[in-house]
């Protein structure tokens, strides 16, 4: 197995924050991996995927993505990084309402210059993939909020990136629909092998991980794995060490 | 917090985009008191309005220019109400009645209107003076500045009174707006989605028809007399022009565009690109939603480009066709010998002798026994056909020798003319036309015998020509004939008429000159004069001029303005987009790229299709309308192509400032 991620010592500090946002997190990817991000608000979570999706730069720490160092990237070069290795799937959607969900899905390929009849095919096989190829030719605002979320999927996956950023995806989603996506990202990271990060407060969700990082304060104070254990085992394991969590909370607030 | 802080509050708040409309507002303002003040500046108006029809004038404009200004406020009233919705909705989930958020909206817009009544009236009252010192300039009219007030106290109380008046009406919109929206509808205002609209394939194609055959229509009045505008009528065919036009420009723009941009689509090759799959989309869902804003524009911008096109054409037209009505600086018919021996000491006083040239022509007029005539053989001879019908002329040819149609042409300054135009025969002549033949027929190769001492001596046309000798009012029907034949038409006709024609550098533009000739010269003598009649146009139209120019001004200002803040507020409104576009692994580049595109779309809609329709409204007034007696001289064209060439910068200027801002705005965090 390589590696494809490795952040060292990675530290992020804001202006106008009291402490860092992240204190010199350390840890590695490999690649086909699906990793889930666990923490509160404000623990650091969403930083560390600014910066290693290249959208912030960390102030000091190093990190490389398949053998990039992220930090010898210029603007141009970070959006070309991002182009041919990044995939992103937000709570929001944010797919492009102006565009049909087809064209939605097909934006990374043309940004990959392939050829329009390659673009057609694989736009329609990952809709089929998806439960969404009865929609390709509706615009966002006509789908359900779990068909858009799959759509955004769908965007984020075709371009087989070396690694998909996921940021709360099933944050705005009802239990069904949040299930049928978490099982289409676990198709694609079974299937295709594409490597998944994903951030998510839901215990559920991060159970159809492999490998859970549980951030506190801008650091990972505690990393779970999967191995071969059931996922309901797995999600028992992520349930009691969050219960564990929130009962410190309690504690110290006594 | 009581209404009028928070309203003080929000204006700070949002102070960039505010700042863009109070600017906008306070141009209009600007222009709304100058114009006010100089309609009430008595002191300027009795000089150079004699018959009360640049009062009337004001009084019309004044009331397009009101009603202008109340629909640019409303429009943009609307524009950032609707963009406020949501906020409003929070206000109305807080508990505030609805007749709370209406005194924050009117506080608002007094707050704007104060500070831009405030700006206008300064601005305005410079603008106001400038225009009077300029006015008084060109015209060289003796007016003592210091009785003309900056703040004409009637113009401003005017101005305020018409400030509340627009208050109000806003403050009627609003209180509509918000009694026909629900809370409900409030919150969720700005995230209702789009409907979808089809495009169907009729009415797009009626557009593209109705647009073609409207200019269509109008090319066809080129072909004169065979033309429909001469069989069937320049009024019936005017309004079908005008109608396709309009209900073409409405479908082409709400139809036609974007049904091409939706089959654009359907070629891959092209349409699979990283720019243009996001800039085809984007265009249609935006016209879905500001067709009705682009059409009001395109018209407007049409009207206006047209009015402006036309009154400079009429305006400059007289002063290009003073080449042929007076082609001599100074020009008179002579009663006796002693008129010349009064004009040269009269000039004297003025210049030295040797600074011009006096050239004495005798016109002979002759009559043919041709049965097909030129037109200019028995102009004027009738009632209904002279300008001045208590002189009517009698029928014939006016013939002058060459060498003194050579020696006129040189004095006024024409030698490339006079060295083009080779010797006669004396079976020769040269016709000089009063205009072109409506048919683009020519006389060259006709034949006209002239009666000279009984005796029927034919002529042929050699060449037709429009560069006149004399002026109109001294000669019609000019017939350029060889020396000799004129000493022989000479030696056996009386019917003769001498003209002196006045040359030279040292007498041009002499008003104080020509007012004593005048004085001197009785009315018999039709004395003409070249930069008299430049002036005088300039004084009867430079204030038709400058009317019209505060309505183009204003409209300027006002279309730059709708299309600024449509763009910056589609822009903004795709924020998220632009930063999910970074994320996918856009360039700044390339986003900035599309937002070009993007602004670049909206702008070019309304500038071709207005630029066109003006371009074709301008040719149909030119060839219906006006005289030819320039015949296709480039040189009458100069304003219409200046006032194209000037709406092409004022554009390029608000498009450059639209996407300056709009990169400001898609680059905000």
């Amino acid at each position: 197995m390589t590696t494809l991620l490795e952040a060292k010592e990675v530290t992020k500090m804001y202006e106008k924050a009291q402490g860092p946002s992240l204190k010199k997190v350390s840890f590695s990817v490999v690649e086909g991996e699906f990793i889930g991000i666990m923490g509160a608000s404000g623990s650091g979570k969403t930083t560390l995927l600014n910066v290693l999706s290249t959208i912030d730069t960390p102030t000091s720490g190093d990190i490389w993505i398949n053998g990039v160092n992220l930090k010898e990237l210029n603007k141009t070069g970070a959006a070309d990084f991002r182009k041919d290795n990044l995939g992103f799937i937000f709570q929001e959607y944010f797919l492009l309402d102006s565009l049909t969900i087809r064209e939605n899905i097909a934006v990374p390929l043309t940004l990959l210059k392939q050829h329009p009849k390659k673009i057609e095919s694989k736009v329609q096989s990952l809709a089929e993939r998806f439960g969404i190829a009865s929609q390709l030719d509706k615009y966002p605002s006509e789908l359900s909020g779990g068909q858009r979320q799959r759509a955004s999927a769908a965007r984020a996956i075709i371009k087989k990136p070396s690694i998909l950023f996921a940021d709360e995806p099933t944050g705005a989603l009802d239990s069904s629909s949040a299930t049928e996506l978490l099982n289409a990202l676990l198709e694609a990271n079974q299937e295709l092998h594409t490597t998944i990060l994903m951030v998510t407060h839901d215990a559920y969700a991060a159970s159809f991980a492999n490998r859970i990082f549980i951030f506190k304060d801008g650091c990972i104070i505690k990393e779970l794995l999967k191995d071969n254990g059931s996922r309901c085992d797995f999600y028992e394991s992520i349930a009691m060490e969050i219960a564990k969590l929130d009962n410190e909370r309690y504690g110290g607030g006594k | 917090m009581n209404t009028v802080s928070m309203a003080y509050k929000n204006l700070k708040k949002s102070f960039l985009f505010y700042a863009h409309y109070l600017f906008s507002v306070s141009l209009v303002n600007t222009v709304f008191f100058a114009f006010t003040s100089f309609s009430m500046n008595s002191v300027m108006l009795e000089k150079i309005s004699t018959d009360g029809r640049v009062e009337s004038m004001c009084k019309g404009i004044s009331i397009f220019l009101m009603v202008f200004v109340i629909f640019y406020m409303a429009h943009s009233n609307r524009f950032f109400l609707k963009r406020r919705t949501k906020e409003l909705g929070i206000y109305a989930l807080l508990g505030y009645r609805k007749s709370n958020i209406l005194s924050l909206l009117t506080f608002e817009n007094i707050l704007i209107c104060s500070g831009a009544f405030a700006a206008g009236l300064v601005l305005g009252a410079i603008v106001h003076k400038g225009i009077v010192i300029g006015i008084t300039a060109l015209l060289n009219l003796s007016i003592d500045s210091s009785q003309i007030p900056l703040f004409n106290i009637g113009a401003v109380v005017k101005s305020a009174c018409f400030i509340l008046l627009v208050v109000f009406v806003l403050s009627i919109l609003n209180s509509i707006f918000l009694l026909k929206t629900s809370l409900m509808e409030l919150i969720r205002f700005e995230k209702k989605a789009e409907k979808n609209l089809k495009f169907h394939c009729l009415p797009a194609l009626l557009g593209f028809i109705m647009i073609i055959s409207g200019y269509g229509l109008s090319l066809n009045i080129f072909s004169g007399t065979k033309s429909v505008w001469a069989s069937i009528g320049y009024y019936p065919i005017g309004l079908l022009t005008a109608v396709l036009v309009m209900f073409g420009t409405i479908l082409f723009i709400s139809s036609f565009l974007p049904y091409v941009m939706m089959k654009s689509k359907n070629n891959k090759r092209n349409f699979y690109t990283e720019r243009k799959i996001i800039t085809i989309p984007n265009f249609i869902y935006r016209i879905r939603s500001n067709a009705k804003t682009l059409i009001m524009i395109t018209l407007l911008s049409a009207a206006a480009l047209t009015v402006s096109s036309v009154m400079a054409l009429s305006v400059y037209y007289p002063i290009a066709a003073v080449s042929r009505i007076a082609p001599s600086e100074i020009e008179f018919r002579m009663e006796d010998e002693t008129q010349r021996d009064t004009a040269k000491k009269i000039i004297g006083q003025y210049v030295s002798d040797d600074e011009v040239t006096f050239t004495q022509t005798d016109i002979y007029k002759v009559t043919s026994s041709a049965s097909n005539l030129p037109m200019e053989y028995s102009v004027g001879t009738a009632k209904g056909d002279s300008d001045n019908e208590k002189i009517l002329r009698k029928a014939g040819f006016e013939c002058i020798s060459y060498t003194n149609y050579i020696t006129l042409l040189q004095a006024q300054g024409k030698d490339k003319v006079a060295a083009s135009i080779s010797e006669l025969s004396d079976e020769e002549c040269i016709l000089v036309k009063y205009q072109p033949n409506s048919d683009d027929s020519s006389e060259i190769g006709s034949i006209y015998p002239l009666i000279i001492g009984g005796k029927d001596v034919p002529l042929t046309v050699k060449d037709v020509t429009l560069k006149n000798p004399l002026s109109f009012a001294n000669s019609i029907g000019t017939l350029i004939v060889s020396d000799s034949l004129y000493n022989q038409i000479s030696a056996s006709n009386t019917d003769v008429t001498s003209i002196l024609s006045i040359n030279g550098k040292g007498i041009k533009d002499n008003e104080a000159l020509y007012t004593e000739l005048n004085n001197k010269l009785n009315k018999a003598s039709c004395l003409q004069g070249h930069s008299h009649r430049i002036n005088e146009v300039i004084s009867l139209n430079s204030s038709t001029f400058l009317l019209i120019g505060f309505l183009v001004v204003l409209f300027f200002i006002a279309v730059g303005s709708i299309l600024y803040f449509n763009n910056i507020s589609a822009i903004s409104d795709s924020k998220p987009d632009y930063e999910i576009l970074i994320k996918m692994g856009y360039t700044n580049q390339c986003i900035k790229k599309i937002i070009r595109k993007q602004v670049l779309a909206f702008f070019s809609i309304p500038f071709v299709l207005g630029m066109l329709d003006c371009i074709f409204a301008t040719v149909v007034y030119k060839i219906a309308l006006m005289q030819n007696l320039l015949g296709n001289n480039f040189s009458q064209y100069v304003p219409v192509v200046l006032a194209v060439v000037m709406t092409s910068i004022i554009y390029l200027i608000y498009y450059l400032l639209t996407v300056r801002s709009c990169y400001k705005m898609a680059y905000k965090r």
